[in-house]
């Protein structure tokens, strides 16, 4: 039982956006699908939800193969986020219809909750797609994923638009469902630091490829940052994979990668600290962003 | 210890955390610094250090824990769970944790036993960089009321 992808690729004119990429989502859990822009995350979630081919590789939901396949698409809900540009040729449509065509699409939609929601959101339901403002367009992406009660619900930068408050609501509302239902729920995400507490694995895409995918909390016990003298901090983290040094002076702060079995030598004076989700995924993906201290 | 703070991270959490620290324990704010899972137990703990949660009393349940810190209920439970395997919490099939009997106690005994090694190496360690005596130490020891 689970939602799963092996060995995907996706070629945009000769581009590989994605390059062999394999995840699998268990049930009953929330994922956080965190990458840069055009880390090819929305790819991934396209393809996970056959809205988009994969040029090479497969998906299944619970054993079965997810293209074309009604009984594995009616469990599954890829709330992707909306344009209110004239291209999306939905800017016309009043965002009443634009609910009322998902429900009739989500069997199991949950009308009571659909009105709830539009009420807590102060939605103008009768305003046009084109006419919202991108917080209320992400509202009527979770409004969509929530109410669609779909076992897997994929969620797509659901906060980008949302000031601190409404992403509150946002988080509280998901642990409701949640905890509620036990529905899985797969949510990209730049708002790390914000939503880490709330995911109980990760999946941290690297230009098309994989990097890290399991359990959040034990992958930050693999994290952690030294700091001191600089002469003490090399000391310590020899042997170690050392990602984003910091220098000022004669001091020095990395953040180490601990392999299995390795560990930093505090025999030596230096600090160390926890790192928080956010800082572990820029320790790792932003190499290459210089930047003078 | 020589720290050059410039290159640490800012704890302004931690920071707050001291500033705030009245009331009940199960309402205090979160840090960066430490695993969440740990700080539920935590705080958990220190409401029945404190008598905010007593004896054979029911606990806030994993997911009203979820909820009252926006965190993923797994981690909540991972820290219920320390609690239930030290003796402190214990389960009521069906209907959820309680604090068991002697669990102040049992905590009182383990705070006091990490006392040296959390409180009194870090003042030492401090003393020892500012260059304070074991004299001048013990003498505002003396000094200070408990």
């Amino acid at each position: 039982m689970s939602l799963k992808c092996e060995h995907i690729v996706k070629t945009y004119s000769g581009r590989d956006v994605l390059q062999d990429v394999s995840v699998e989502f268990q049930p009953g859990k929330i994922y956080g699908l965190i990458g840069r822009n055009g880390a090819g995350k929305t790819t991934l979630l396209s393809i996970l939800t056959a809205q988009n081919p994969a040029s090479a590789g497969t998906v299944t939901l619970d054993g079965e193969k997810v293209w074309e396949n009604r009984s594995a698409l009616e469990k599954l809900c890829f709330s992707r986020e909306i344009s209110g540009s004239a291209e999306s040729g939905i800017s016309a449509m009043k965002v009443k219809e634009y609910l009322r065509i998902a429900s009739t699409y989500y069997e199991h939609w949950d009308k009571a909750l659909e009105k709830k929601l539009v009420d807590l959101f102060q939605l103008d339901v009768k305003k046009k797609i084109g006419k919202q403002s991108k917080g209320m367009l992400s509202m009527v992406t979770i409004i969509l994923a929530l109410c669609a009660k779909a076992p897997y619900t994929l969620l797509d930068e659901p906060v980008a638009g949302l000031d601190v408050v409404a992403r509150e609501q946002f988080y509280k509302l998901l642990l409701d469902e949640y905890t509620a239902t036990g529905r899985t729920f797969v949510i990209s995400t730049h708002i790390i630091e914000e939503a880490a507490p709330l995911l109980e694995e990760i999946v941290i895409l690297h230009e098309g490829k994989v990097l890290v995918e399991g359990n959040t909390q034990e992958f930050l016990d693999t994290m952690a940052y030294v700091s001191g003298r600089d002469a003490d901090v090399d000391a310590a983290t020899a042997g170690l994979e050392v990602h984003h040094t910091e220098t000022v002076g004669r001091s020095k702060g990395v953040t180490v990668f601990l392999r299995p079995g390795q560990r930093i030598n505090e025999s030596y004076d230096v600090t160390v600290q926890p790192v928080s989700l956010q800082q572990a995924f820029v320790a790792l993906c932003g190499e290459g962003e210089k930047h003078e201290a | 210890m020589v720290n050059y703070t410039s290159n640490e991270p800012p704890n302004r959490a931690a920071d707050a955390a001291q500033i705030r620290k009245k009331g009940s324990a199960i309402n205090e704010r979160l840090t960066e610094q430490k695993s969440i899972y740990l700080q539920i137990g935590e705080m958990i703990e220190t409401d029945i250090l404190r008598g905010i949660l007593l004896e054979e009393e029911q606990v806030p349940s994993t997911n009203e824990l979820a909820k009252l810190y926006t965190i993923n209920p797994a981690t909540a439970a991972k820290g219920v769970g320390l609690l239930v395997d030290e003796g402190i919490l214990y389960k009521r099939r069906g209907i959820g944790m309680f604090v068991a009997p002697g669990a102040r106690d049992k905590i009182l005994q383990k705070r006091r036993a990490a006392f040296a090694a959390n409180h009194i190496a870090p003042l030492l360690a401090e003393a020892r960089s500012l260059g304070i005596t074991r004299d001048e130490l013990l003498e505002m020891i003396g000094e200070t009321e408990l």
